[in-house]
């Protein structure tokens, strides 16, 4: 005997959401070295480097000044970049696992939402620290500036902040980029690629013909680092959303 | 009482020009396996990944557990669906996958779980990216089996597994259907080894249906009519034809439809030979290019 | 299993070539739907089918909360069955083909009884 169910059969009392979200978290972190692991290895790598460089032009009887040049080298970004390459790569592969699963488009962007911030308040953590320490041990003891460089070491909270806000916005930049690729294709990327030349271009050809390159620069001072680190920060939760409007009818493949 | 679990009408997905699920009406029964059969590219994974919410269909209506599957976490929790091009996240290792399913599936059982890894030798630790296309399968059949899914798709499920390996899922997947009844969809283009254990079969070819009823009724509803050509034709005159092969003055047509015992007693009185179809020479008629489609269709319908 | 006939009729026919062999003798329980279903790897509906078909011909009968059990008198019933079955299912083609060879009566009880000697 067929009996057609009027009302929907499907269960209506919410399992709890904290749960259903932090389960997408978890699978990002199942295999903690993409994450957690690898990011470590390339930092510490970098730092080998840096000092062993530093030991070399040290012993070539370099000045101070001369070590201060490494003050511009982005060996402190490294991970970042890590992140954005090989994290964000991974990310497809979980949707598509997430997905067979039976978690939603909707939990698999709150929760990796989250993993991302997790991981950009670890890594601003950490080395907001290291550039304190290094700055303690006077470059760990042999003058070098591998963490105390570039917009680095005016205090603790603001190179977390700095860190935190560029970390967030190339995780959710990788992120949506992927996410255009996984639903779009080439095609889509080729778009989105044309499109933020066009957009770029624009917005340089506006400001030089209405001369407002002073202003720019003016207003970039008047916010300061800060100030600066906002606009990224504001910029990621833009990205963020963009990437729920793509997320949300992506398929996996 | 049996509850429809999935309901669809008019379920259509294109891929640019290309229609791969064409206005395909289906339901499906509580606690029955089914079995979703076809050639490669009929469209059989692709309505799987339209009633498991993977995809969104261009047009036609759906309802699993008495809603649309995308995006309600109360259905998707109701559903196991691991694809036969499955992708695992980075590095994934079959232990992986076992740690993170009973997060996802409420009635999930390790020890079940546990036992299948043992019976079909799975390597747990090697990476899924190293594994064969068989050890690949088998993971899929192990989430599939200790999910206890209310609704457990299998979408090629032996592709690759040894004939032991083979016969251990069939073996599992009884007992523990006996003991846990659910909804169990099979897809597979090779079907004699498993037509026994369907209870239903839904045939699709080139995105539609073209059968969809009891394995029972289907089973013995064709036969192979074989003999001099005249005598033949005269036996299968008003019949439906859905086969016809010759050789000179000799003919072999298969019919659809039931023979009573009359009808052999005549078959044996013109000298004619009578042979079974079995359900995967059925298909291979049905979904064969030597009769127009959609007379195929027609008189599966009929 | 044979291809051309449904299973669960198979199935019911197993069971009772069974009891007509003894093997399951009568007051006896029979196989459960589900170890019918794993031992013949066949789905649990269809093992069920081809036991309510044994219930509805009344050659075995439901003790509630154990199992199937075969009725008392089972065994004849299937034989009368089978008997009267048997002009149709195995004379008739017979006559058929031996009419097709040119093989009149007397030469084909002279035939049965050949084999049966032989057997």
């Amino acid at each position: 005997m067929t009996a057609v169910a009027a009302a929907p059969i499907a269960r209506t009392e919410a399992r709890s959401r904290v749960d259903e979200i932090w389960r997408i978290v978890r699978l990002h972190a199942i295999n903690p070295s993409i994450f957690f692991g690898v990011p470590w290895l390339i930092l510490g790598g970098a730092w080998a480097v840096s000092m062993v460089i530093a030991v070399i032009v040290g012993s070539a009887n370099a000045s101070p000044e001369d070590l201060e040049g490494m003050r511009y080298s982005w060996a402190v970004l490294s991970p970042q970049w890590y992140l954005v390459v090989v994290g964000v790569q991974a990310i497809g592969l979980t949707f598509s696992f997430a997905l067979g699963f039976g978690a939603t488009r909707r939990d698999f962007w709150l929760g990796t939402s989250l993993m991302f911030v997790l991981v950009s308040v670890e890594m601003a953590a950490a080395i907001a620290t290291l550039v304190q320490v290094e700055i303690a041990t006077n470059g760990w003891g042999i003058g070098v500036h591998m963490f105390d460089a570039l917009w680095y070491g005016q205090n603790w909270l603001v190179d977390f902040y700095t860190t935190f806000a560029l970390q967030l916005l190339v995780l959710f930049i990788g992120a949506s980029i992927t996410t255009v690729y996984m639903r779009w294709r080439m095609p889509g990327m080729m778009i989105l690629l044309f499109g933020g030349i066009v957009l770029v271009l624009a917005a340089v050809a506006a400001l030089t013909f209405t001369q407002s390159w002073p202003a720019v620069f003016d207003w970039f001072a008047a916010i300061g680092l800060v100030g600066v680190f906002t606009v990224l920060l504001v910029k990621a939760f833009v990205w963020a959303v963009a990437w729920y409007f793509v997320i949300r009818r992506a398929t996996p493949r | 009482m049996t509850r429809t679990v999935v309901r669809g009408s008019g379920l259509t997905k294109r891929y640019g020009s290309f229609t791969a699920v064409d206005a395909v009406d289906l339901t499906l029964q509580e606690n029955r396996i089914y079995g979703l059969l076809g050639r490669n590219g009929a469209g059989k994974t692709t309505i799987m990944q339209l009633l498991t919410g993977q995809l969104f269909p261009n047009a036609g209506e759906l309802e699993v557990f008495g809603r649309e599957p995308a995006e309600h976490a109360d259905v998707l929790r109701r559903i196991c669906f691991i694809g036969e091009a499955q992708r695992y996240p980075e590095n994934f290792t079959p232990t992986h996958v076992f740690k993170a399913a009973p997060w996802f599936f409420e009635h999930w059982d390790a020890g079940l779980a546990e036992r299948l890894v043992a019976d079909f030798r799975l390597p747990v630790k090697r990476r899924i990216k190293k594994l064969s296309r068989g050890q690949l399968s088998a993971v899929g059949v192990i989430v599939g089996l200790a999910s206890r899914a209310p609704i457990t798709f299998f979408d090629e499920p032996y592709l690759g597994l040894d004939a032991v390996a083979r016969h251990i899922f069939y073996d599992r997947l009884l007992e523990d259907y006996a003991e846990h009844p659910r909804t169990v969809v099979l897809s597979t283009h090779l079907i004699d080894e498993i037509a026994n254990l369907l209870e239903h079969i839904i045939l699709i070819d080139q995105g539609r249906i073209l059968l969809d009823r009891d394995a029972d009724e289907v089973r013995g509803s064709a036969t192979t009519v074989a003999g001099a050509r005249a005598a033949v034709e005269s036996f299968v005159a008003d019949r439906p034809v859905i086969g016809r092969e010759g050789l000179g003055g000799l003919a072999s047509v298969t019919i659809d439809g039931r023979l009573g015992r009359a009808d052999r007693i005549r078959a044996a009185e013109l000298g004619l030979e009578l042979a079974p179809v079995s359900l995967q020479q059925l298909i291979v008629h049905m979904t064969g290019t030597e009769l127009d489609a959609d007379t195929t269709e027609e008189e599966a319908a009929a | 299993m044979d291809e051309s006939r449904p299973i669960f009729i198979q199935i019911a026919e197993q069971v009772e070539n069974d009891i007509i062999d003894g093997v399951l003798k009568e007051d006896e329980q029979i196989p459960s739907t589900n170890e019918l279903a794993v031992f013949y790897r066949i789905n649990p509906a269809t093992a069920l089918k081809g036991v309510n078909r044994l219930v509805d011909d009344g050659i075995v009968a439901k003790r509630r909360g154990i199992g199937m059990f075969v009725t008392l008198g089972a065994r004849a019933r299937l034989i009368d069955r089978r008997r009267a079955d048997f002009a149709t299912e195995y004379i008739r083609p017979l006559i058929v083909e031996a009419e097709k060879l040119g093989i009149d009566i007397d030469e084909l009880a002279g035939l049965l009884r050949a084999e049966r000697i032989e057997s």
